[in-house]
Order: C-alpha cells, then structure tokens, then sequence
C-alpha cells in the first residue's frame, strides 16, 4: 500500500504558496501561471493546496522581511517532509533591488534549505515552469 | 443561445489556448527583457553599468596580478531593469531574450555573467591601460580618420600630450 502510495504521489505534488514579504510582482505570475488555462501548471501532474499540512513542494515569493519573519518560518515549518523549496524572484534569492534594507531580514536560505532558484524580477510564467520541472525532479528522489 | 453555439463551435474549432511549454515551443515577445550578456571587447570600462545597477549586480575589479580587469555580473540579483544597457555607451552590456533562469541551489554562485578585459600597454610610453574600443571611437566621432585610430593606442596622459601640441 504504501508502495503504490508513493508510487502516485511521484506524479501529483502538490504546490504551496507563501508571500515572504513579495512586492506582488511575482505572486502574479504564480498566479498567471497556476491559474489562468494558458499556463495550465495541471498538465505536469501539480495542484495548488491552501493548506501548508498538504503541500509538496513550496514556492516562496518575497525578501523575508522582519515583519513576516517569523510567521513564515512557523508556516514553512508546519509543511511535512520531504518537500521541496522553490525561491521564486531575485528577492528571496539575494534579496535583489531591497537587499540593504533595513526592513529585510533575507536571503531566505540562511533560514529555509532551499533547493531551486528561480531569478528575475518577476521571472516570467515558463520560467516558473522551468523551476517547477526542476523541483519534480528532485521531489521524485525524496520519496 | 445561437450566439452563444457560435462562441462554442469558434472555441472548439481554435484548438486549445493553453502554451504548449514545457513540452513544446513557447512564444517570446519582441524584447522581452531577459538574462545579461556582456562583450568584453566592447567594454571601455567606464564602469557606469556598475553605478546604475538597480540590483547591484555588476562588479569590475582589477584582477590580483594587475593584468586587467574582471567584470563580474550575478544573475541571481538582476531586475532585468535594463538600465546597465540604456547607459552603456558602448552598448557591450545587453539584455538577451534568454529567460531561462531556473537553476539548482548548488549553482547559486556559480550563476554569473563573467568578462575579461586585458590591459594593453600604451603605444609611446607603454603604460598599462584600458583598450580604447572601437565601438567608443564610434559613438565619439562622426567618422574615425588616421589620426584619431593613432590616438587610440595612447594612454589618457600621452593622448592629452599629442592633442595639445
Ligand atoms: S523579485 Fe521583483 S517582482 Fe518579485 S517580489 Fe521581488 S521585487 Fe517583486
Ligand atoms: S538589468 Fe538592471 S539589475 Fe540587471 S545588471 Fe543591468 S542594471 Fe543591473
Ligand atoms: S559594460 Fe558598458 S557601461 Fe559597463 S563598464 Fe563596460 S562600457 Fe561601461
């Protein structure tokens, strides 16, 4: 049972979503690329869940500011394991045009095991396809 | 309801709108603003792309042995701005339309545009200095005659001498 369990949970990860503080900037083009039938993020086998207790593999957007700091690590500590890390935009990479702020307490893998990266400011929808592929990939070893 | 049929039987007739990426070819706009690719040999070293970059992305070091100058750019801090490329004078700095930018986290510092600009040495008195592109001659005169293609292999200071005398 749990054989075939993980058999199918291979081919159907489920994608979580959290702001860290974005500008919306790349949250949009989540958004175009998981909700509007163009991007269909379906056909590789993901769905978006509103609950961090059923996601797969995490997508954050944002610098982590001081503000959100602590809330998302609480969140991102809630989502079981395995999962898989995606930072999505220059901001929670390196913290990017917000980097010497005062207000940011970034880059997010000082805090969070990140496992892709995905720059640009916003990186457009097939990139965030491209992340994505790249973190099945890793999903389907950490099963 | 018959406008509604028709909207129906247009749809289904256009085929799916979804793009076909990641299993097939997707569009690029004219100009979409995508990842840096730098031209060493266009570059005067002028360091204005340094100044402006809104994502502090660009760095231009002189190397240890003194050799000439290293121009480092981390993608992984660009705005895609474009900013480096308006103030370029010599546009060695540009913006491809390559967006693909996904990448695995062991390669996050490895994710860099690099250059190497070498210095020559000066033509009279054979002082290390910055290659003078000829893209630079370019923008500075209307046509380059002789003359100024000689003063391109001076350093500023033997340059300002044979100007002035
Ligand atoms: S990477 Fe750019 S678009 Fe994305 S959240 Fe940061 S500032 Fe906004
Ligand atoms: S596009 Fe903008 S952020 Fe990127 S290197 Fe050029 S100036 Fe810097
Ligand atoms: S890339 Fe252009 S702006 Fe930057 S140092 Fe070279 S010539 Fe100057």
């Amino acid at each position: 049972m749990k054989k075939l369990l993980q058999k199918i949970a291979k081919k159907s990860p489920w994608l979580y979503r959290i702001n860290a503080g974005s500008c919306n900037g790349c949250d949009v083009e989540l958004a175009t690329t998981a909700c509007i039938p163009r991007y269909d993020i379906e056909r590789l086998g993901c769905k978006y869940c509103g609950s961090p207790k059923h996601a797969d593999i995490v997508l954050i957007t944002g610098p982590l500011t001081a503000r959100v700091k602590e809330k998302v690590l609480r969140l991102y500590d809630e989502i079981p394991d395995p999962k898989v890390t995606v930072a999505i935009g220059v901001c929670p990479i390196s913290g990017g045009v917000f980097r010497d702020s005062y207000a940011i307490t970034g880059p997010i893998d000082n805090f969070i095991p990140v496992d892709v990266n995905v720059p640009g400011c916003p990186p457009r929808p097939q990139a965030i396809i491209d992340g994505i592929v790249e973190a099945i990939k890793i999903w389907e070893t950490r099963l | 309801m018959s406008s509604f049929l028709k909207i129906a039987i247009r749809n289904l007739l256009k085929g799916p709108s979804t793009d076909p990426y990641p299993f097939g070819e997707t569009f690029v706009p004219k100009g979409l603003r995508g990842k840096i690719k730098y031209n060493a040999k266009a570059c005067v070293a002028c360091r204005m792309c340094e100044h402006v970059c809104a994502g502090g992305a660009i760095q231009i070091r002189e190397v240890a042995d003194k050799s000439g100058l290293e121009f480092i750019l981390w993608h992984n801090t660009c705005a895609f701005c474009g900013l480096c490329e308006h103030y370029c004078p010599t546009k060695a700095i540009r913006l491809t339309e390559d967006y693909h930018t996904a990448h695995r986290q062991e390669d996050k510092y490895r994710y860099v545009e690099k250059g190497f600009i070498k210095y020559v040495n000066c033509a009279r008195c054979a002082t290390p200095m910055v290659p003078i592109a000829f893209e630079l001659l370019n923008v500075a005169h209307d046509q380059v005659n002789e003359d100024i293609e000689k003063l391109r292999h001076l350093c500023p200071k033997c340059r300002q001498e044979r100007a002035l005398r």
